[in-house]
């Protein structure tokens, strides 16, 4: 029986350490604990996407992963994304195509893209909306995202 | 907020720990938790134990026979299902199936096992506590009546599990671990008529893994909903030919997927539409899913090879 454990995991590269309550969620170990807020606390039930992590690389919804099942894993938030202090070819889309209006589902289409782009950087259009079924924007309309995201992905073919 | 109940948490990794602690009082197994946990946020389970199944190479085990036939670990997420080339290939209507799930992201996250064991699902059950309580409950959870039938004689909630009605045309079987040995079910016999059960799991037992018996014929599937990705289910088709004729499998109509069979191919959208009625379980008019139905099943048969 664990009421409380001691976790280990490695988020964004660094080794990290906390004691948490079994039942605290891998949002609130981050948001809470660990003092990363950009990792966003939507819906709070796993359908909007605001709070989309990777752990070993794969997508993962924050807020519905207890913490205590990421003992051990590699976490990355958005606030690894970006390569040597600089933004990345995903975040420097959304920032030059404005594919933010009130920007609280912009980490979590940021992890899911670039998820997406390092699994499968051919991906088709069809692909790409496919992969973005997992987010929610309420402001947008989505066409600005899009936009960001097919820019991002030449970008990320072709490096400048 | 919305922040998960108290619980302590067990993640073993050997299948006879796992299936001890599952059948320790208040313990509730949990894999990819994608169902589980939005439903322990909105107080409808308070389990004083979660089991993860996650760590148990069994459950995480996936076998080819060399006539294709499948064996999957219940562990095994949607995601590396669905793109698995097997399954693909021989299993085109399963992979569907596992791809119609919610959203890419859930899929990656929500595993077979999980989804053969969702619970079933009404518009008056999956809801936050407070939602629940200003009817009073329904006779699913906390409460005497059922609001979808008040004059019914149980608990309508519909299951919802797209891998189902695949599954139960393709022959699957669920076999179990428990502390006296394996216990296969075939995939179809696991879910009762009263919707207040849910999944019937025997007790002390965890699902191990499925098996898919080598394919025999196309079965084809459609998953209706609102929108192309999150949304459950508001009707569920799958159907295929049988040496007597034609079978379908409906489900999110009804606590039990409904298997209805045909003479002829031309025969099977009425004898659909004459032996299903979905329930007002979902906010869209169930007169509508009603004529559905038929669309759904021609849509299923148009898919086919003719």
């Amino acid at each position: 029986m664990s009421n409380e454990l001691v976790l280990h995991l490695v988020v964004n590269g660094e080794p990290a350490r906390a004691l948490v309550p079994a039942s605290r969620t891998l949002l609130e170990l981050l948001r809470e604990d660990l003092g990363l807020t950009g990792t966003k606390h939507g819906c709070d039930v796993g359908d909007c996407g605001a709070c989309t992590v990777l752990v070993n690389g794969l997508p993962r919804l924050a807020c519905i992963t207890v913490a205590a099942d990421c003992a051990g894993e590699h976490v990355d938030t958005i606030e690894g994304v970006a390569v040597g202090g600089q933004p990345s070819a995903i975040q420097a889309a959304f920032d030059h195509h404005v594919a933010a209006q009130c920007g609280y589902c912009t980490p979590g289409f940021v992890m899911t893209l670039t998820h997406l782009f390092t699994e499968e950087p051919e991906a088709d259009e069809a692909s790409l909306r496919h992969a973005l079924g997992s987010n929610i924007c309420r402001c947008t309309g989505y066409v600005k995202i899009l936009a960001a995201a097919r820019d991002a992905q030449a970008r990320m073919r072709n490096p400048a | 907020m919305l922040p998960l109940p108290r619980f302590s948490w067990e993640a073993p990794d050997r299948l006879p720990d796992l299936v001890r602690l599952a059948a320790e009082p208040g313990a509730r197994l949990v894999a990819g938790g994608t169902d589980l946990l939005p439903s322990m946020k909105h107080r409808i389970f308070r389990p004083g134990t979660l089991v993860s199944t996650r760590r148990v190479p069994e459950l995480r085990t996936l076998r080819v026979g060399a006539d294709h036939s499948l064996s999957l670990g219940a562990a095994l997420s949607l995601r590396e299902l669905a793109r698995h080339a097997e399954v693909r290939t021989h299993f085109p209507s399963l992979a569907l199936a596992l791809g119609s799930v919610a959203t890419p992201t859930i899929q990656g996250m929500a595993t077979l096992g999980g989804n053969l064991m969702l619970d079933t699902r009404c518009m008056y059950y999956n809801q936050p506590s407070g939602w629940r309580a200003a009817l009073g409950g329904c006779l699913k959870c906390e409460g005497t009546l059922c609001h979808v039938a008040p004059r019914g004689a149980g608990c309508y909630a519909a299951h919802s599990a797209d891998t189902v009605p695949v599954l139960m045309l393709l022959g699957a079987t669920a076999v179990f671990a428990t502390p006296n040995g394996e216990l296969p079910i075939a995939v179809g016999e696991l879910y009762p008529e009263d919707g207040r059960e849910g999944p019937r799991c025997p007790p002390g037992a965890v699902l191990v893994r499925v098996e898919v018996p080598a394919p025999q014929r196309a079965v084809a599937f459609r998953k209706l909903r609102q929108r192309a990705a999150i949304d459950y289910g508001l009707l569920l088709t799958a159907v295929a030919p049988t040496p007597e004729g034609w079978e379908a499998v409906i489900s999110a109509v009804a606590p039990q997927p409904i298997r209805v069979a045909a003479p002829t191919r031309e025969a099977l959208a009425d004898a659909v539409h004459k032996a299903v009625q979905p329930l007002p379980t979902h906010q869209q008019a169930s007169t509508w899913r009603k004529r559905m139905l038929r669309v759904e099943v021609a849509r299923a048969l148009a898919s086919l090879p003719a």
